[in-house]
């Protein structure tokens, strides 16, 4: 499983991924709020997604990002949301998924 | 003339005889030096004394056999520590920070855990246990504490009994009340008992987790920054198969394993000499097998085991010259080994500037 070196700022409020493979991926602050995994913002269940984009203040951003074991890092947001425990494989899928967003938007 | 790779190469040579492991494997030698057939290197062993002496000499002949002209090495006896960033859960001063882990209750997990951390202490190291079962805390009987913790305002100074540091929930807990807690009140406990407790230098700190996999268990590979866990057994199919549950709980929260540690392994009798498998054989193996992870060590089934449990002399102590005793003391080194080649392959811990 691919872990990352290094988590940092990128520009005013996205976040910066270097991981150990070499790989360099950037996340929409708004992104990864969105994708929050923890039980407010996503059935369960089901892994129907219960937070909306029209939910959110316009400008919503991290505050703190803070180490969870060996496994993971917990992400304090502006809404005053700190629930979600994002794994380093979770944040990979979401690298892909990113990947495949800009692809398509470069494509069209 | 020698290089740096044909010194490595005589070095791998040199056979930790109680680990069966090269030096070079083992980590052991640091800062290896070699200029015009001249070596130079830190021997970072495990075990004080004569072992490491004889380590010394092996070393120098090997790499003297191999054209060295002068041999200087520098013999350290530390831990090495786990490392991690200052604020991703470490402890100041404690190197390594091992949990003991089991699934099913009963088989022995405190007095294991007592046992390892005395015979670690009494290979030289400088040895913390703390007793985290809040369901039945009973270290402090185990290790015959007679008094509880000092307290300096915010500040719990632990008892030092047979040269380990030990502190236990059940110092702070009334002993007539059955503890029925939730989640959060659970991972308060287990943060405040870390923070709290004035520990010191440690090269290692042992933690007897209560059985299962629940809150204590999240929490601690959560928020403390573990070298890894040991898994106590018997050789019995269905405590194994409760131990396979604590197995996939840490692979799952990203702890290494260091090891196994079959206990109630066998029967001796006294008289005869005679081995009874009591509960079976080779639980131990089987679960070592699947997850390739090592067994650390088999204890026996003893009388004089479970005496000295409840006398509050641990047997390394009381009976070191008892096949359990021997037991502690051999799992007490592979767990020496097994912690020193984890943190020498340990990845680094991940860098966040937010």
């Amino acid at each position: 499983m691919p872990r990352p070196l290094k988590i940092s700022r990128h520009g005013s409020h996205d976040i910066a991924m270097e991981w150990d493979t070499g790989r360099e991926t950037v996340y929409p602050a708004r992104f990864l709020r969105l994708a929050c995994p923890c039980a407010q913002c996503q059935d369960e269940m089901t892994g129907k997604r219960l937070i909306t984009d029209s939910a959110l203040p316009i400008l919503t951003y991290p505050t703190k990002i803070e180490p969870v074991g060996r496994y993971a890092v917990q992400v304090h947001w502006s809404d005053n949301h700190s629930t979600g425990i994002f794994t380093w494989e979770y944040l990979w899928e979401l690298a892909d998924e990113l990947d495949k967003r800009r692809e398509k938007a470069a494509l069209s | 003339m020698l290089n740096q790779e044909q010194a490595l190469d005589a070095l791998r040579l040199v056979v930790e005889p109680g680990l069966q492991r090269d030096i070079v494997a083992l980590g052991f030698v640091q800062e290896l030096k070699v200029s015009d057939g001249r070596v130079a290197f830190e021997l970072q062993t495990v075990r004080p004394g004569e072992a490491a002496e004889k380590l010394k000499r092996e070393a120098e002949d090997k790499l003297k056999a191999a054209g060295a002209e002068a041999v200087a090495i520098e013999l350290t006896g530390r831990a090495r520590g786990n490392p991690v960033g200052d604020g991703q859960g470490s402890l100041p001063g404690v190197r390594n920070i091992i949990p003991i882990a089991s699934g099913k209750g009963g088989v022995g997990k405190s007095t294991v855990s007592a046992n390892l951390a005395v015979a670690l202490r009494q290979t030289g190291a400088r040895v913390g246990l703390l007793d985290a079962d809040i369901y039945g805390p009973s270290i402090p009987t185990i290790m015959g504490a007679r008094q509880g913790p000092q307290l300096q305002g915010q500040q719990i100074i632990p008892p030092v009994l047979h040269g380990v540091a030990m502190c236990s929930t059940g110092f702070f807990l009334n002993p007539d009340q059955a503890v029925m807690w939730r989640g959060p009140m659970l991972s308060k406990m287990v943060d405040e008992l870390f923070r709290r407790v004035i520990w010191g230098e440690l090269d290692y700190l042992i933690v007897d987790l209560p059985p299962g996999t629940g809150d204590v268990q999240i929490t601690m590979c959560q928020r403390i920054a573990l070298t890894g866990a040991v898994i106590v057994t018997t050789p019995q199919p269905v405590a194994v198969q409760v131990a396979e549950k604590a197995v996939i709980m840490f692979q799952q929260l990203k702890t290494p394993l260091l090891g196994v540690v079959e206990n109630m392994a066998y029967f001796e009798s006294a008289k005869t000499g005679e081995r009874e498998y009591i509960f079976g054989s080779g639980g131990a193996d089987a679960l070592a097998g699947h997850w390739d992870i090592p067994v650390l060590g088999r204890i026996p089934l003893a009388t004089n085991l479970r005496e000295s449990s409840d006398a509050g002399a641990p047997i390394v102590v009381s009976n070191p010259d008892s096949p359990a005793a021997k037991g502690f003391a051999d799992a007490a080194a592979q767990l020496i080994a097994a912690v020193s080649v984890r943190n020498l392959n340990a990845e680094k811990p991940v860098e966040i500037n937010f």
